[in-house]
This record gives structure tokens, C-alpha cells and sequence, in this order.
């Protein structure tokens, strides 16, 4: 067979696969075999239709496991089969789904071994600019949303001073030079740690996956800036994807997803601690800044004096505070014992008063009673007293015998004296 | 071993740890129920923690290394990048 076989199909053949071309009235017809046909048919799609862009809507959708697509684009009244074979069908965001509205690209050509005309399509892209993209960023939204992975409570909180930062980004963008400027400006006491890891293209989601859980194995990191420069929603894909939200998810330590600019919202910005709008903002976000610090450290050691001070002051007051209590205190469990004891005093001292008045009378009256018990005034009157020399009283006569020296006291002395005679019954 | 591991632990206490156990002592301290034995010491542990901070923060050269596959880490140099 000839590789110009199918031009001539429709066309006169002059040297036809096996007899010329017989006219409508001949026995013998020429018979072509049905690869030959296919073969024709496919080579004329092939050759003279130029790849085309196809309107439609998605009829049914299959994807086998070597990953090719097999679908049908159709409209109100027909429909046609196409296959987007895996290299391409990869880059897809998600399979569409049936009914939704789509624009595919590529060539037209015929699968010999079914007789089947169809579309080999390299592009499909849904309806509006981003059409199949939002679809396939809500299905994983609502996916992790039904895991609850998206839940704030969730969230962790980024330590205030970080000594060691993680960064997951290409190690030539610019996003890691926005950081390490940012890093160095505000905290240039802090270490990063980088895993370098494709941010775009084919795989790059599970290279950043990878860099994230090497970065948490490591065990390094205080916290993790997962990002990259701004680009299109193509470019920033690979934040959309499962992979790169389960990493950041299982992270050990709090991720500030940093991704494109402000205007990007991706599936990891959702499923980090923190969402920071570009890499600059989540340096600024994970470190304090010196200057701040360095002022309120200053401050510290004057805060901490006083703190001393006052703690001193309180302590003299309440010292102060209780002596004073104290005193009030004593004063008043004082004061009536005071005050009786001032009763009692005056009560005592008037009863002294008396006594020693009643008692002065007594003594007067005793010592008057004594003046008149006193020998000394009987001796006075002329009356005198006999006593031996051991002081007996010589009473009676017969106390005297003669010869018997003794002494007689009178008023004012005594007389040593001796018993010269007895003169008895002298006077009755 | 103790005694070993309680050293290392005292010197390396994290710029983190230090601010914010520093935050936590003024706020002690200003206070109003400290008492003076009390705020005696931790005047004396602030103003460690401030020294100490202080220093770490004196740092002028940023850190930068790159995580290699064993899980090591070697200095980079972001010019080179």
C-alpha cells in the first residue's frame, strides 16, 4: 500500500490495491479492505483538517488507569468522540464533570481498529477563564472542608520570636530573596533553614509536600513559610493541590502559606496557620521587629525597678499599717482595763485614806491609854520600886531578907540599897 | 546528669523563652500583691533575661542554610542563588 492511497479514494484511481477501477457495470468490483478504508479515512482528517478549537458539552467522561480520557463532546443534535490521552489530560485541575459546558483543542483523526471518528484533544478548558480551575479548587476545598481541615479552631499560632524559620520555595525565585531581606532587616539574629523545591510545572506539588515534611522531620524550624512569587492561576497550581494541603495539614510546627499576590487565594493559603498575601508580608509576619524589641528591652530593666520599688513601698506601708493597727488594737483592749483599773486604784487609795485616818485616832488613844499604864508616872507620884538584881519585884516583907541588897527605881533613877532591919506591920 | 543537663538547659534558653518569661515577670511585678522578697528576686531574673536577650539580639549576620536530603543542614550562600 502507498502512502498516497487515501488521496485517491474519493478521487479516479489509476493504480489501484488491486485491479482498475471497474466501471458500474463490471462483475468484478474492486474491493478495498477495511484497514485500507480506516487508513484512508484517517490520513484525509489528518492531512487536511488543521488542529480546531470545538465548543461543546461534556456527554460522558471516563478516565482508565493509564490515565488517557475518553469523553464525548456533544450539542443539541450531535455529538463526537474524543480522547485526551494522559500526558495531557495531567495537567488537567480535574476531570470536568458530565453536562458542564467545555472548549477543548486538537486534531481530528480516526481510530482504525473501531472505525471510530474522533477528536484527539490536547486542551479543554471550561467555560469562563477559569472555568475547570475554580471547579477543581472547590472540590478540594469542600473535600478538606468535610475533614475538617480547614476549621479555625485548626489554626495554630505563630511564635513570636522564632529562632530558626523554615522557607519551602524555589531556591532561585524571588520569593526567597524578599524573605532573607525581610529576615535580616527586622531579625537577623534568626536562622533559616531553606528546602529548595520546584514551585511550578509538573510534580511541583509533591516536591513542596516533600519539602515540607523534610523540613518538620528535621525538626529545625520554629515555624514554616511555604510560597512563591505571584503568576497565574497555571503557574500557582501546585498550591491548589492535594498533596501541598495535606503537607501543610499534617505540618509540625505552624506553616505561613505566602502565595502570589493578594488577589490568589489557594487551597494552601486555607489550610495554613496563617495566610500571608506575598512572601515579603510572611517574613514580616513570623519575625518581631528589632527596632520594637530593642526598645522595649530597653525599657524593661526601668519597668523592673520600679516594680521593686513598689513592692518595697508596699511593704514599709504595710508594715506601717500594722503598727499602727496594732497600737490601735492594744489601746482598745486597753481602755477599759485602763479605765478600771484607775477605779480600783482610787477606791484603794481612799480606803488607805481611811484606814490610816482610823488608825492614826486608835494610836492616840492607845498612846494616851499607855501614858496612863506607865510605871514611870506612879513613880512620879512617889511611889519607887524594889528589884532584885536579876529584876524580880520585891513585893512583901518577908521578900526581904536582911542583909539582901537590891535597887529601887524611882522617877528619875535607881538607888542600889540593902535590908538593914525589918520593921514589920509598920503601917496597915 | 542532672546537673549536666540543667546547665546546658539554663544557657540555652530560647530568645523566645527569655522575652516571654520577661513579659511575665513585669507583669509580676506590676502587680500589686508581689512581695518584696519575691520581686527582689525576679528584678534579678528580669534583668538576666534582658542582658541575655540583649546579646542574642545584637546579632547583625542572618543565618541562612539549606536542608539537605540526610535531614542535615550547610550554609548557603543567597548571592549564589
Amino acid at each position: 500500500m502507498t502512502d498516497d492511497l487515501s488521496l485517491d479514494l474519493f478521487g479516479e484511481s489509476q493504480d489501484g490495491p488491486e485491479s482498475e477501477p471497474p466501471p458500474v457495470q463490471e462483475p468484478e468490483p474492486k474491493v478495498w479492505s477495511v484497514s485500507q478504508v480506516n487508513r484512508a479515512v484517517r490520513g484525509l482528517l489528518e492531512d487536511n483538517v488543521e488542529p480546531l478549537w470545538v465548543g461543546g458539552e461534556i456527554g460522558s467522561w471516563t478516565r482508565s488507569r493509564a490515565g488517557h480520557c475518553y469523553f464525548s463532546l456533544k450539542d443539541e443534535k450531535a455529538q463526537l468522540k474524543a480522547v485526551m490521552f494522559g500526558r495531557d489530560a495531567q495537567r488537567l485541575p480535574t476531570d470536568p464533570d458530565e453536562g458542564s459546558k467545555v472548549r477543548v483543542f486538537g486534531d481530528l483523526t480516526l481510530y482504525e481498529a473501531r472505525g471510530d471518528y474522533q477528536m484527539v484533544v490536547r486542551r479543554l478548558e471550561g467555560e469562563g477563564a477559569e472555568g475547570l480551575w475554580r471547579i477543581a479548587f472547590e472540590k478540594l476545598r469542600a473535600k478538606l472542608e468535610t475533614e475538617g481541615l480547614l476549621a479555625p479552631e485548626r489554626k495554630r499560632p505563630i511564635p513570636r520570636f522564632p529562632a530558626c524559620v523554615g522557607v519551602v520555595t524555589s531556591p532561585t525565585g524571588a520569593a526567597l530573596r524578599d524573605i532573607i531581606s525581610v529576615l535580616e532587616r527586622r531579625a537577623p539574629w534568626t536562622r533559616v533553614v531553606l528546602s529548595g523545591s520546584r514551585v511550578q510545572g509538573e510534580g511541583a506539588s509533591t516536591e513542596i509536600a516533600e519539602a515540607i515534611r523534610a523540613l518538620c522531620a528535621s525538626g529545625q524550624p520554629d515555624v514554616i513559610i511555604v510560597g512563591r512569587g505571584g503568576g497565574s492561576l497555571e503557574d500557582l497550581w501546585a498550591f491548589n493541590e492535594e498533596p501541598v494541603a495535606r503537607a501543610i495539614a499534617d505540618a509540625t510546627v505552624p506553616v505561613v502559606s505566602a502565595v502570589g499576590h493578594e488577589v490568589d487565594v489557594t487551597i494552601a493559603d486555607l489550610v495554613a496557620d496563617v495566610r500571608a498575601p506575598t512572601p515579603s508580608a510572611a517574613a514580616e509576619t513570623v519575625v518581631p521587629d528589632r527596632a520594637v524589641l530593642v526598645t522595649q528591652l530597653r525599657a524593661a530593666p526601668e519597668r523592673l525597678g520600679r516594680g521593686l520599688r513598689q513592692a518595697n513601698e508596699r511593704k514599709r506601708e504595710r508594715v506601717a499599717g500594722m503598727l499602727a493597727s496594732l497600737a490601735r488594737s492594744v489601746e482598745r483592749r486597753l481602755g477599759p482595763a485602763r479605765q478600771a483599773l484607775d477605779l480600783r486604784t482610787a477606791g484603794i487609795e481612799r480606803r488607805m485614806r481611811g484606814l490610816a485616818e482610823r488608825r492614826g485616832s486608835a494610836l492616840s488613844a492607845m498612846s494616851g491609854r499607855l501614858e496612863a499604864l506607865s510605871p514611870l508616872a506612879t513613880l512620879g507620884r512617889g511611889y519607887s520600886v524594889a528589884r532584885t538584881s536579876e529584876g524580880r519585884v520585891l513585893r512583901e516583907v518577908q521578900d526581904f531578907e536582911p542583909g539582901l541588897r537590891f535597887t529601887l527605881r524611882v522617877s528619875d533613877g535607881t538607888i542600889a540599897a540593902d535590908t538593914h532591919e525589918i520593921l514589920e506591920d509598920e503601917t496597915p | 546528669m542532672t546537673d549536666a543537663t540543667s546547665d546546658q538547659g539554663a544557657s540555652e534558653v530560647t530568645l523566645e523563652g527569655r522575652l516571654a518569661r520577661l513579659e511575665e515577670i513585669l507583669a509580676r511585678m506590676e502587680a500589686e500583691d508581689v512581695a518584696l522578697e519575691e520581686a527582689l528576686k525576679l528584678f534579678e531574673e528580669g534583668v538576666s533575661h534582658v542582658r541575655q536577650a540583649e546579646r542574642v539580639l545584637s546579632e547583625t549576620e542572618l543565618r541562612v542554610e539549606e536542608l539537605l536530603a540526610s535531614g542535615e543542614t550547610k550554609p548557603m550562600d543567597i548571592d549564589d542563588a
